[in-house]
């Protein structure tokens, strides 16, 4: 079922954004196609609610132009882009009851009682809240809350869609829940939608591309598999996984990487004097001691239930080696690390750009 | 551990204990409760006797004024009728008919006011009882600068909450000075004032057209918030004889119409301060989730941010109603025979030859102090709390 949802596309074209002196997006270029989940990923002041409160309208970029399907949308009203947008907070008018809530964008746009109480009682029922319409919002649970601003989103069946958070202001157990609602919903209606957080895992299940933010600059804009596979650099490497991708200080000789006095095989050559070997924990294996790509000492072991996480002192760096779950290596005792060289990205320190 | 806690066991505690440290978390301890109540309870004396004398005193006659103070009535003296009598029954004028008519005119006056706010409240029948007449002033006056002043004030505040303003300074210093040159030429050339500051508007937005962008220095809504409030600093006695001077010119003097737009000037300061508190406040999103629904900002303003402040405009308005109600000095100079309010009545017989009537006065005051009491019980309804719950917090 795909009904409604004119699927438009989004482009910003070489947007920059500064308050004062501070420049929250520098040459931000990015273009979304029409149906697409693209979320935008990165840490507080990376700019990427600045970038999708850009394209609502409530703010204005400094520079760059913003298109919504084919239409220049940077100097055009909020009410006339014809999007809707999910807050963090949800935004709910508190004396409003549900159905109010739901209905407030018809209503606005004067459209006839019959017509919007259908529309009502047909998003709330996408969102299971039928039997809540006449409840005010601060009777309701936080899930509940979440669902009225969706339905209140969706009613108008926008041609873009703006999430921004929408799940932090959940506990963990009801934010997996809605994340496989809205994936699922957003893959009913086909409506472009637009996702901002900073919660990796939240980017990787329900993108089908994830930008990822940095500083206001875009890193890197693929799609889940090939961002977790394929870092561009050090910022993305480190930003997507849990636990996160080890980094191992050294420097790049030719095709040895070389830390702490051991040579560490690896694909890529180069000469990089400030190197550094990222590699994945689940990609690394735990061996006896002297039998390892690098020999240490265990820090701790976590057991997590399907497998253990044995941490790994190596110099001043940590590494974390996803082990089988009955390891029962102690604190202290030695240990191998195998790190297969085809698993193991090298970023010049400097920079923290990737060598390929 | 039991043991070494022991002495700390509410049966186990000290006499002193007892009396200083409160039984638990969010009571009082004995000693705290006992000098707070006493406290509050000399305090409600002090506030609450001046009424209760009040009262007392429009029952009494000259002679239980006079040989006094007498507290209690039917034992120290015997209450009678006569302030009331004074006010009402003996004034020739306060009979059904006289009052029925009044109240015609005031359902045609405040039609022709809403109809027409050119058009001056003249016609109130003079010939009335006075207190009546005063009654009916101060409800019309309060109640329709009250209303004035709180929609300007709160949409003016809103606008400060909500909307960056930057007013060049040198358009400010050209404004200024083209009212200098409309003084000027209205005085001493004897131009017409319409004429002079209709040319002068006209030269106004034109230069700040012209010259406008070559500004530097711009103000910034704290700069105009303050400004507003500034007006509230000068003493009222210090711009009473300008007003009366400038309502003087234009014939305005003795109407509703002056005292209501003089009291809503004065107050809108307090108005645009307060409720400026109360809009910032607001969770801003709500207000860009209606603007991205399609809302203007006046529908905003109206269905979202209106019934959220409703505890603060409540408490705005009852402020502002006090005010208006009290309001002695403006009146003083203003209302001369027409439109004299409450205050002024009671002032008045203060100011006979006989010396001081208090048995009428107290009368006046009882009759004063009844709406103001009703007023508050009204709207203390509206000041609840909890309004935004559920707007923003998961």
């Amino acid at each position: 079922m795909t009904d409604g949802g004119s699927r438009a596309s989004v482009k910003f074209d070489a947007v920059q954004k500064s308050f004062g002196d501070v420049k929250v997006l520098e040459e931000f270029d990015l273009e979304v196609e029409p149906g697409e989940f693209l979320v935008l990923l990165g840490a507080s002041g990376s700019g990427k609610t600045t970038a999708l409160r850009i394209l609502s309208g409530l703010e204005t970029p400094s520079a760059g132009r913003v298109y919504i399907g084919d239409r220049d949308v940077t100097e055009i009203l909020p009410k006339y882009r014809d999007i809707s947008m999910v807050f963090q907070s949800y935004a709910l008018y508190p004396h409003k009851t549900v159905a109010e809530n739901i209905g407030f964008p018809l209503k606005v746009r004067k459209l006839d009682k019959a017509a919007i109480d259908s529309a009502i009682i047909e998003s709330a029922k996408q969102v299971q809240l039928e039997n809540l319409l006449e409840r005010y919002p601060r009777e309701l649970s936080g899930g509940q809350r979440q669902r009225v601003a969706l339905a209140r989103a969706i009613i108008r069946r926008p041609s873009v869609f703006l999430m921004d958070e929408p799940l932090s202001n959940l506990d963990a157990k009801l934010r997996g829940h809605m994340r496989a609602e809205l994936k699922h919903m957003q893959g009913t209606l086909g409506i472009t939608t637009i996702y901002v957080t900073h919660d990796q895992i939240e980017a990787m299940t329900l993108a089908h591309r994830v930008a990822v933010l940095e500083k206001g600059i875009l890193q890197q804009l693929a799609t889940p598999a090939e961002i977790y596979n394929n870092p561009a650099n050090l910022f993305v490497a480190q930003f997507i996984g849990s636990p996160a991708m080890n980094v191992i200080h050294g420097s790049l000789e030719n095709d040895q990487f070389l830390t702490q006095g051991t040579k560490v095989k690896t694909k890529v050559k180069g000469q990089v004097a400030k190197a550094i070997a990222g590699v994945r924990p689940e990609d690394c294996s735990v061996t006896s001691p002297s039998e390892g790509t690098l020999n240490g000492k265990i820090y701790t072991t976590e057991l997590i239930g399907d497998h253990t996480l044995v941490t790994v002192a190596w110099g001043s760096d940590q590494i974390v080696v996803k082990a089988h779950k009955d390891f029962d290596g102690k604190q202290g005792d030695g240990v191998g690390v195998v790190l297969p060289p085809e698993n193991l990205f090298i970023f010049d320190q400097t920079n923290g750009e990737r060598i390929r | 551990m039991s043991d070494a806690s022991f002495k700390f066991e509410k049966q186990n505690r000290t006499i002193m204990q007892r009396l200083f440290e409160p039984p638990s978390v969010g009571k009082m301890a004995p000693v705290a409760k006992v000098v707070a109540y006493t406290f509050l309870a000399i305090w409600s004396l002090f506030v609450l006797f001046p009424i209760y004398w009040v009262i007392i005193t429009s029952f009494k006659d000259a002679a239980a004024v006079n040989q006094g103070p007498y507290f209690i009535p039917f034992i120290d003296f015997q209450p009678n009728l006569d302030a009331w009598r004074a006010q009402f029954n003996l004034d020739p004028f306060c009979d059904f008919s006289s009052i029925a008519r009044q109240l015609y005119l005031l359902v045609h006056n405040s039609f022709v006011f809403v109809v027409s706010p050119i058009v001056s409240l003249q016609p109130m029948e003079p010939q009335i009882c006075k207190i009546y007449l005063a009654f009916t002033n101060s409800i019309v006056i309060s109640i329709a600068s009250t209303l004035f002043c709180v929609a300007v004030g709160s949409m003016a505040a809103y606008a400060l909450a909500r909307i960056q303003y930057k007013p060049k300074f040198g358009n400010i210093m050209i404004f200024v000075l083209l009212i200098i040159a409309v003084i000027v030429v209205t005085t001493y050339a004897g131009v017409p004032w319409w004429a002079s500051s209709t040319v002068a508007l006209a030269l106004f937005f034109f230069m700040a057209r012209a010259f406008g962008r070559h500004f530097k220095m711009s103000l910034k809504n704290g700069d105009i918030l303050f400004w507003i409030i500034s007006q509230r600093i000068l003493p009222p006695i210090v711009v009473v004889i300008p007003i009366y001077v400038m309502f003087q010119a234009v014939g305005m003097l003795d109407t509703h119409l002056a005292l209501i737009l003089l009291y809503a000037v004065a107050n809108l300061p307090i108005v645009v301060w307060l409720m400026h508190d109360f809009f910032a406040n607001l969770p801003i999103e709500l207000e860009e989730s209606a603007q991205l629904d399609g809302a203007t900002r006046f529908g905003i303003f109206w269905d979202i941010v209106m019934p959220l402040t409703r505890p603060g405009l409540a408490a705005t308005t009852l402020l502002i109603l006090v005010l208006n109600w009290n309001e002695y000095l403006f009146a003083v100079f203003l209302a001369t025979v027409k439109v004299q309010t409450m205050p002024i009545m009671v002032a008045a017989k203060n100011a006979g030859e006989k010396g001081v009537f208090w048995w009428e006065m107290c009368a006046i005051i009882v009759v004063m102090i009844i709406p103001v009491i009703i007023m508050a019980v009204l709207l203390t309804r509206f000041i609840s709390r909890g309004v935004l719950l559920g707007a923003v917090k998961g």
